[in-house]
């Protein structure tokens, strides 16, 4: 083949003819690529489903680890529609993109974990499946009504949660001393709180500790001071009940307790986060939930430190809050049947093996109060003793389940708690401010029930 | 002479393939280009105009969309969290982009000599860019706490006691910047060491010969000869500073915003919106709505320097 040959070959390739006839090519191929992508389609139904959470294979707590291991291959032990866990990193998942970012491109995980501030966003959104079928009624009946709530909607479950979490408050026994105190002086009323932190306070230390970072945890954190007043965002008649005393005075406590320096304007990591904060001496008391036991426990072994429930104002009533994560199940999956199938499995049904699920997943793998009145009754041993004890019996009796809050209404209560405990606002004038944005954006909401 | 202009005439003379060497050059140049040129049209351009599109509709985060118009651009001008951020973002660029420009240049001018103690401090100022900015930010943040952290514990001594760098909204932001300024400096000084190699040092000699003195070397020599290396600071440390993910990871990891939103600069609100609350559309309105800011920007920064020419070009 000479030059001139191989030449006329390549001016000869991309002629008009040839662009059409490659074309021609590429959409036959395309065509008969059809049934191939059916059967692409008919494989994707058995492949595994994905269960997108933050804890396994890839987490660095190993008991955690180790339960949903062994929850994933006890399931795929005895069904044919397998589960794969597909582990996504803490902050990726929490506020991050990830989740967000694949249900908006329609390849959301077929199963996966939301915490009561976000079941509004995903059940508006249509993607949660109900669960209700695959629960029988005596394990619907086993969820006190304070816990499951929140997770329904009509009368049906579309999240089973794996855990409460109760919020109290933590003390350094060694400050405590320090300051001369004991466990008789742990405050029993807010101005107990704030004169018990005075003496506390040192050149180096906080006396208390209140979430300052801007977010969902800090109104988780804010919600039970605002109920123990009688306070409500949301009234009766589904306009704000934001602009009221106990709004006002929940402020306040947060803001007086920053202007007269008993408590930080800025915390280490996170408001959550108690051994970099109490563990490491920045403050005496911290507002932390039941998780604290076992994250001073393991990172903090040194450090003896006292539980106390929630002071309340002087004209209020006890209440704290109960946060954690639910399996729920995506209606636009893979299988949604099967992924609803499996939360239930795994979580709420009266089979023994279930039970002895939550009670390991909330006494072996963390530390929390079970969802189940079974799972506390099966773990009474645990439940009954230590700081699991102080929980059971003390704190968690008083707990209210963590509110579903749009976004838009978490936003505009941020904004109220910050401005208030860092602006310097006028808590009157913030409760106020913010019951008005409340009002505007609960007249177009058309959502599922807040709660 | 230009090498283009350098042509043999064995050069010149058409190729086997019917091609000039000229024509061969240029196309040589296109294909080195072109995949350069292509990642930015498949991974920039073609997001752009797709998040330009988006700002039309109102998304659900959840496949749901609905033709609204210009509903989210009007929603912004009712937005009082957008123009917060919208302040947030020009105050924060007002001081970080002059503040980058003077350490930048300032460190180039202390390190510009070439000898090994100018090499291991130019290193040293460079080092932070060889770090993660998220661990840079959690570091700055344990330093930063009241009354444990190193910088809160040395504040008393120049009478800052009882201050809180990063709680306080008065002062969150500024504190901000000048971590920021700390972790760019050394990259603006390495461009800013390119400009001043490039200036013959001739000049210099030139003018010391006449009886100039540093200030005046630097101010009628150094400056005006690194026009179009201060514009390409300027351009760049402003883009950084409105839109960069420098930002963002310092901010999202030191204050996620806070306190009371003081340092929620435009792309933390975006971001809230997409991630935060499912507003895909209207974040992605805002986004729009801010390049289409940074490109007038440029353009009117390309017109009144005429792209950082010198006056003789």
């Amino acid at each position: 083949m000479t030059d001139k040959t191989t030449r006329n070959r390549l001016s000869a390739g991309l002629n008009r003819r040839r662009l059409i006839q490659g074309g021609a090519t590429f959409a036959a191929a395309g065509l008969t690529g059809f049934p191939f992508i059916n059967r692409m389609a008919v494989r994707a139904q058995e492949a595994p489903l994905k269960f997108w959470q933050f804890y396994a294979p890839g987490g660095d707590v190993k008991p955690q680890v180790q339960w949903f291991q062994k929850l994933v291959a006890d399931w795929n032990d005895g069904h044919d529609q397998k589960v794969d866990l597909e582990y996504v990193v803490n902050s990726e998942y929490i506020s991050g993109s990830k989740l967000a970012t694949a249900f908006a491109s329609g390849e959301g995980p077929d199963i996966f974990l939301i915490s009561p501030g976000d079941f509004l966003r995903y059940y508006n959104g249509g993607v949660l499946a109900d669960l209700t079928p695959h629960i029988e009624d005596a394990a619907k009946a086993d969820f006190p009504e304070s816990v499951i709530a929140n997770r329904m909607v009509d009368g049906k479950i579309y999240g089973v949660p794996m855990e409460v979490e109760p919020m109290a408050f933590y003390y350094s026994i060694k400050a405590f001393e320090e300051a001369k105190l004991n466990e008789n002086d742990v405050p029993k009323t807010w101005d107990e709180l704030l004169a018990v932190a005075k003496k506390l306070t040192t050149p180096n230390r906080y006396g208390v500790l209140f979430e300052t970072t801007p977010g969902y945890y800090q109104n988780f954190t804010w919600y039970p001071f605002l109920w123990q007043g009688g306070g409500e965002f949301q009234g009766k008649d589904g306009k704000s009940a934001f602009d009221s005393p106990a709004t006002v005075q929940a402020l306040k406590l947060w803001q007086d307790a920053i202007n007269t320096g008993v408590a930080p304007r800025q915390v280490v990591g996170g408001g959550f986060d108690i051994v970099a904060n109490l563990g490491a001496g920045l403050c005496a008391m911290q507002n932390c939930g039941i998780w604290g036991i076992s994250a001073m426990d393991n990172n903090a072994k040194d450090v003896p430190y006292g539980i106390f429930k929630l002071p309340t104002p002087a004209n209020g009533k006890y209440v704290t809050v109960g946060g954690g994560w639910a399996f729920v199940a995506n209606a636009g999956g893979k299988n949604p049947d099967a992924s609803a199938q499996f939360c239930a499995w795994a979580l709420a049904s009266m089979d023994q093996a279930s039970v002895d699920r939550v009670v390991n997943w909330c006494t072996v793998a963390k530390s929390d109060m079970p969802p189940r009145n079974s799972a506390l009754k099966a773990g009474a041993d645990v439940f009954s003793t230590g700081k699991f004890g102080t929980f059971a019996k003390e704190i968690h009796p008083g707990t209210r389940a963590e509110p579903r809050i749009p976004p838009e209404a978490y936003k505009i209560i941020s904004d109220a708690i910050q401005s208030a405990q860092l602006g310097g606002v006028d808590a009157q004038q913030a409760a106020t401010a913010a019951s008005q944005q409340l009002d505007a954006f609960l007249a177009s909401y058309s959502g599922a029930p807040i709660l | 002479m230009r090498m283009d202009q350098m042509k043999s005439p064995a050069a010149s003379a058409k190729s086997a393939r019917g091609l000039t060497a000229k024509q061969r050059e240029r196309y040589a140049a296109w294909l080195f280009v072109l995949p350069d040129a292509l990642g930015l049209l498949v991974f920039v351009g073609v997001p752009m105009l797709l998040s330009l599109a988006v700002g039309f509709f109102e998304v659900n985060g959840f496949g749901g969309y609905r033709f609204v118009g210009f509903g989210n651009y009007r929603r912004m001008w009712g937005d009082p969290l957008f123009w917060s951020s919208v302040k947030v973002t020009v105050a924060y660029a007002v001081m970080l982009v002059p503040a980058l420009y003077v350490a930048g240049l300032g460190l180039a001018l202390l390190v510009q000599k070439t000898n090994r103690f100018n090499a291991v401090m130019r290193s040293m100022f460079f080092a932070p860019q060889m770090v993660s900015l998220v661990v840079v930010a959690l570091v700055w943040q344990l330093m930063l706490v009241e009354k444990v952290g190193i910088v809160s514990r040395l504040a008393p001594l120049v009478g800052l006691s009882g201050i809180s760098l990063l709680g306080d909204p008065n002062l969150a932001l500024f504190t901000l910047v000048l971590v920021s300024v700390w972790f760019l400096m050394g990259f603006y000084m390495l461009i800013f060491l390119g400009g001043l190699q490039d200036i013959p040092a001739v000049y210099y000699e030139a003018a010391k010969i006449d009886g100039a003195g540093p200030a005046t070397s630097f101010w009628y020599i150094t400056l005006p000869l690194l026009k179009p290396t201060s514009f390409f600071v300027l351009l760049v440390s402003l883009v950084a500073a409105v839109a960069g993910g420098q930002v963002f990871d310092l901010i999202y990891v030191m204050t996620k915003g806070g306190p009371v939103n003081s340092t929620s600069v435009l792309i933390i609100y975006i971001y809230k919106q997409a991630f935060q609350f499912g507003a895909f559309g209207y974040a992605s309105a805002m986004a729009s709505l801010l390049v289409l800011a940074l490109m007038l920007v440029t353009v009117f920064f390309f017109i009144l320097t005429r792209g950082g020419r010198f006056e003789h070009d």
